[in-house]
């Protein structure tokens, strides 16, 4: 009698203490499913206005590159088709998006070198009131408020990872050029930056689907 | 405390160490140059320095001009003197330290005994409010300029100004932009370089000055959320012929998506509406350039407009509306009838003549082309049942005008019995319009409505009316004004309704109702009515009715034009002046003319009237007459009186006359016995007068007194001196006097008297008395005769130019003397006669003698003696006879 008391006793403790767990199970879930939503509306926000400045720098790359043939004189058109090395690759590198986006920063940043010598170049080709002066400013500006951008999102879906820098050291400018060297030099970085906006908007639309819902 | 009094002599023994350094100065304040805080006390040390001649004692402080009590002073120390001062004012102001001592060198060092600061005062900053910043387009592109605004708080002073400075940091990179600017001002624009699409901006201002710094709220949000585009551009409309109920509006995005994602809204109108319809924004807040707008009125104007914000909910400022673009729709047939209505006027004896007018059809989606009319009088065959095409040329329509064109379609004549009945449709380019029928039928006599009032309300006439019994199928009010109509028709339903065509204030307007029952007009009601009352623009002129009177003048006026009224005439008001005052008088609005009353005779008046309305008066000309002097026919009526009172006063002295006629012969034209006549003629030759003639003068009148006086004797020794005086005497008196009026008369007069009082016996005795009369007044006639003058012996007897016998003036001449005497005398001797014993022996008074005498030569108291003495001596006649007439018979007998 008094064993099966005890039992008794027992069973609902038991019963008592795994109610109160899955209580503090359930609080638990859905405090995490709070953070988890919120922080996913933050990478939605984000990632979509580094989407939307990504595709503005790639427009307004574009259009530079209209206002660069413009300013150019004649043969604009075959500066654009010679090839120069030492211009970053357009191609974002990475399996993974930390990496990708990792990928897409550095990339970036390499850029950012090279916008400065073609700036350079043409302040010597251009009159001081050329639009192409103006175009080229601006479009660093935005590159580096689109790297700032990624950064950001970077860390704040990646906050344990180191910030991203540039896998191959310093970028490597190019010599000394003549001015039809320099024209060609100018046409490819700002064909091949276009393209590497191009590639970044594509992978940060893969990015949306893939990082904000899958922290959900 | 304590360290903070330390502190503050620290910082005392370095300023004073400065100033050694610079100069010779006696006295230091610190702080230097502060920034004081309105409203809060502040507190200045002064020390002396390089000195023993002055201590904290010897120090004041002044503030500008006054100087600060002993009460706020503290003294630190023997050369260190606090004071405390309340800043209450802006107006900064000099605070010295001073100080007055009797030394000499005190006296030769004066300016270095003083030292002062200027306190600037001002107003801690206030937290900036409401910080809000947009960028505008510019170009293509979002201008790199921020400008923000937010809402200063607090007052600032000149002294001690604000400066702001709004800070823009970029979340991506933290780079921090900035500008800065002095208050008072609340907004400032700042040049990011490029605009800073998709980044996050952190923006604040701060507000800054001597006396501390203030930030705002920060603003932390994307930068589209600043952002106001241009409107889009090249908004266009297109009509499309096949849908007459739509337009579709196309437009282009005034930024590329990639800059700035937009949504629209759109807006549209009729042309003549001021009323904005709007789309509802789900259908438009997508990133589109065209949209069809549908549930349009065919053939109507519409103006649109389109706007842009950015796409995210509750970012960016919608741009300024589009400019107009105004497109009509297509044509389509008419959707409803036609306003068919009438004018009816009279067209004699039992006739009236109607004619049809129309308007438009209300939807008449295009322009009319021609009205297709029927007409079916009752018993006039002939004009039944054909159709009549009536052709209109419209223009292109103007939307603006509120008033539809009024087409006159057909008059006819009517009996006053007869009745017709009409049906219209409007033909546009596309279709006919339904029906419109308008049964004119006078015999019916259907009810009209009942209690119609109409008001002004806010520019507007308000109708409000009791519908009859029956039931009405529409109502149509009516409004006339100087030969302009119009209508509208409101529903069967309604007992109420504002006129809304194009009412002009100051106009009256013949407001009617009709019920109309199935077609069948009904009988109408009436009513006047302005919109609104405006004082008058004349006043009527006044004349007068005819000519003016004594004491009144009749006025009239004519009523003023009914486009001069503006207004319902409350009433007249006539002014009437002359030049003692003014006198008003109100009649009331239906009085053409007025009767003055009460005025002045003989006096100018003014007149004028003011014609009143509710919201004012006028003047009207001035009118000037003058009251008559006499009224009419008062000269006549005077005139007539006065000639009445004559011819009548003429008759009665006529009737006088007439009937009094032998009183006023004898009076005038006393009977004179004709001496031819006269029986003396026969017997005088027979009798010696001389002999005869004194007694029977004695005998007959003075045969009493013959006792006393008739002795001749005795009057010729009386006055025997004065004889020849009174004959001058009697002369005199006897060209003064006419006939009967010399008072020696009063004797003949008085026997022709006596012979009127005792007619009997004068009928009787005529004879014999007027002979009697004639020998008296014969001593008084004789001096009537010029040519008697120089014989003052003879005197003639009478005035008659009848001749007199030569024994008669004899014996006047005898008899004058004695006779007058004897009877002027008479009287006054009379008494004596029984008074006899009483009198002397002579029996003449002196005395009245005297008097006598100037009885006899004063002719001015000839009337009043002559009564008396006739009294008397009519008393002496009425006694007399007995005594006097008896002897005069016996006298006479023998003749």
């Amino acid at each position: 009698m008094n064993g099966h008391v005890k039992n008794m006793h027992f069973q609902q403790f038991m019963e008592s203490v795994a109610t109160l767990l899955s209580l503090l199970l359930l609080m638990t879930v859905d405090s995490t499913k709070n953070v988890a939503a919120s922080k996913n509306q933050h990478c939605g926000d984000d990632l979509q206005q580094t989407l939307k400045l990504t595709r503005l720098v790639h427009k307004e790359s574009g259009d530079l590159i209209k206002t660069y043939k413009a300013t150019q004189g004649e043969m604009s058109e075959l500066f654009c088709k010679v090839s120069v090395n030492n211009i970053p690759d357009p191609n974002i590198s990475g399996l993974e998006p930390p990496e990708k986006i990792a990928s897409i920063y550095t990339h970036l940043q390499a850029f950012f070198p090279h916008f400065k010598r073609v700036y350079e170049q043409q302040i010597d080709l251009q009159s001081p009131q050329s639009p192409l002066l103006k175009d080229l400013t601006r479009l660093s500006i935005r590159s580096k408020s689109l790297a700032g951008l990624i950064n950001k999102f970077y860390q704040r879906l990646f906050p344990n990872l180191p910030v991203p820098e540039p896998a191959g050291g310093p970028t490597t400018l190019p010599p000394a050029q003549n001015v039809f060297q320099q024209k060609v030099y100018g046409c490819v970085v700002l064909k091949t930056y276009k393209e590497f906006m191009s590639n970044v908007s594509k992978e940060l639309r893969n990015l949306k689907s893939k990082v904000c819902r899958k922290r959900i | 405390m304590v360290s903070a009094g330390v502190l503050q002599l620290w910082a005392l023994a370095g300023l004073a160490a400065v100033l050694v350094a610079e100069g010779d100065y006696h006295l230091v304040i610190a702080p230097q140059s502060p920034v004081v805080e309105i409203g809060t006390n502040f507190t200045a040390t002064c020390m002396i320095i390089n000195t023993t001649e002055v201590t904290a004692d010897d120090l004041f402080w002044k503030l500008s001009e006054t100087t600060v009590p002993k009460e706020q002073y503290m003294k630190i120390s023997r050369s260190a003197l606090n004071v405390t001062v309340a800043i209450r004012n802006e107006n900064s102001e000099w605070l010295y330290c001073t100080c007055e001592k009797q030394s000499h060198y005190f006296f030769l060092n004066k300016g270095k005994f003083i030292h002062g600061i200027w306190l600037r005062k001002g107003y801690r900053p206030e937290k900036p409010k409401n910080l809000s910043c947009i960028a505008v387009q510019e170009g293509t592109q979002i201008s790199p300029s921020i400008s923000c605004q937010w809402e200063a708080v607090g007052p600032q002073t000149e002294a001690v100004p604000t400066n702001y400075t709004l800070f823009v940091k970029k979340r991506t990179n933290d780079k921090i932009y900035s500008a800065s600017k002095r208050g008072p001002t609340n907004s400032i624009q700042v040049d990011l370089e490029v605009f800073p699409h998709f980044d996050s901006l952190d923006i604040w201002v701060v507000a800054q000055n001597d006396l501390g710094k203030e930030e705002s709220e920060h603003l932390i949000k994307y930068a589209q959320y600043f952002v106001k585009t241009n409107p889009p551009s090249d908004v266009e409309v297109i009509s499309e012929a096949a849908f007459p109920t739509s337009l579709v509006v196309n437009w282009s995005h005034p930024i590329i998506k990639v800059y700035v994602d937009l949504i629209y809204q759109i807006r549209f109108r009729q042309l003549r509406s001021h009323i904005w319809t709007y789309v509802p924004l789900e259908d438009t807040s997508r990133y589109i350039e065209s949209f069809r707008l549908q549930d349009l009125q065919p053939y109507t104007d519409y103006v649109t407009q389109v706007r842009c914000k950015c796409s995210v909910k509750d970012y960016g400022y919608w741009s300024d509306w589009s400019k107009n673009a105004i497109k009509r729709t297509p044509e389509d047939k008419p959707k409803s009838k036609p306003d068919l209505w009438k004018i009816t006027t009279e067209g004699g004896i039992n006739k009236r003549q109607i004619e049809f007018i129309c308007k438009d059809p209300e939807l008449s989606n295009g322009i009319i082309r021609r009205f297709n009319i029927t007409i079916q009088i009752k018993k006039d065959k002939s004009k039944n049942g054909s159709w009549e095409s009536i052709q209109v040329n419209r223009s292109v329509p103007d939307f603006n005008r509120i008033q539809e064109e009024v087409t006159r379609l057909k008059k006819i004549d009517l009996a006053d019995e007869q009745s017709v009945y009409v049906i219209v449709t409007a033909i546009n380019s596309v279709g006919a319009s339904p029906w419109k029928v308008l049964i004119f039928d006078p015999k019916r006599n259907e009810p009209p409505v009942e209690k119609m009032e109409v008001r002004s309300h806010k520019g507007q006439l308000w109708l409000e009316w009791k519908p009859p019994n029956r039931t009405v199928s529409e109502y149509v009010v009516e409004w006339v004004s100087g030969g302009e109509i119009d209508w509208q028709r409101e529903n069967g339903n309604s007992n109420g309704t504002v006129i809304k065509g194009d009412i002009k204030p100051f106009v009256c307007y013949n407001v009617s109702v009709y019920p109309i029952y199935s077609g069948r007009i009904g009988k109408p009601v009436h009513q006047q009515a302005y919109v609104e009352q405006g004082a008058p623009l004349q006043g009527p002129t006044v004349n007068l009715s005819g000519d003016p009177g004594r004491n009144s003048a009749v006025l009239v006026w004519e009523e003023i034009p009914l486009t001069a009224r503006r207004g319902f005439i409350t009433n007249y008001t006539i002014h009437w002046k002359n030049a003692t005052g003014i006198c008003v008088k109100t009649v009331p609005a239906n009085t053409t003319s007025y009767t003055l009353t009460s005025l002045s005779h003989n006096t100018k008046y003014d007149i004028w009237i003011n014609v009143s309305t509710v919201a004012g008066s006028y003047k009207g000309p001035n009118h000037s007459f003058t009251t008559l002097k006499y009224a009419p026919g008062e000269i006549e009526a005077i005139v007539v009186g006065a000639s009445l009172g004559f011819l009548f006063i003429v008759l009665m002295t006529m009737l006088l006359c007439f009937y009094k006629k032998d009183v006023i012969k004898e009076n005038f034209w006393p009977q004179i016995p004709n001496p031819g006549e006269s029986t003396i003629g026969n017997w005088s030759p027979d009798y010696p007068l001389k002999a005869e003639a004194p007694r029977e003068n004695c005998l007959s009148g003075i045969s009493v007194l013959n006792v006393d006086m008739c002795d001749a004797k005795c009057v010729f020794d009386e006055d025997k001196a004065s004889l020849p005086l009174k004959k001058d005497k009697y002369l005199s008196e006897e060209h003064s006097s006419g006939i009967g009026g010399s008072s020696c008369m009063s004797s003949p007069r008085q026997s022709v008297s006596d012979s009127d009082e005792g007619g009997d016996m004068a009928d009787t005795t005529a004879s014999t008395i007027q002979y009697s009369s004639v020998v008296a007044a014969s001593s008084g006639y004789k001096g009537q005769n010029p040519s008697s003058l120089p014989q003052q012996s003879i005197f003639s007897r009478s005035e008659s130019t009848q001749p007199l016998l030569d024994c008669e003036e004899n014996q006047d001449t005898l008899v004058q003397e004695t006779s007058r005497q004897c009877f002027q005398r008479q009287p006054c001797f009379t008494p004596n006669v029984g008074n006899e014993s009483t009198t002397n022996g002579d029996g003449f008074n002196p005395l009245e003698m005297e008097q006598q005498e100037v009885l006899d030569f004063c002719p001015l108291e000839e009337d009043t003696e002559q009564t008396a003495p006739t009294e008397c001596q009519s008393d002496e006649w009425i006694s007399a006879p007995v005594s006097s007439y008896m002897p005069q018979l016996g006298g006479y007998r023998p003749q």
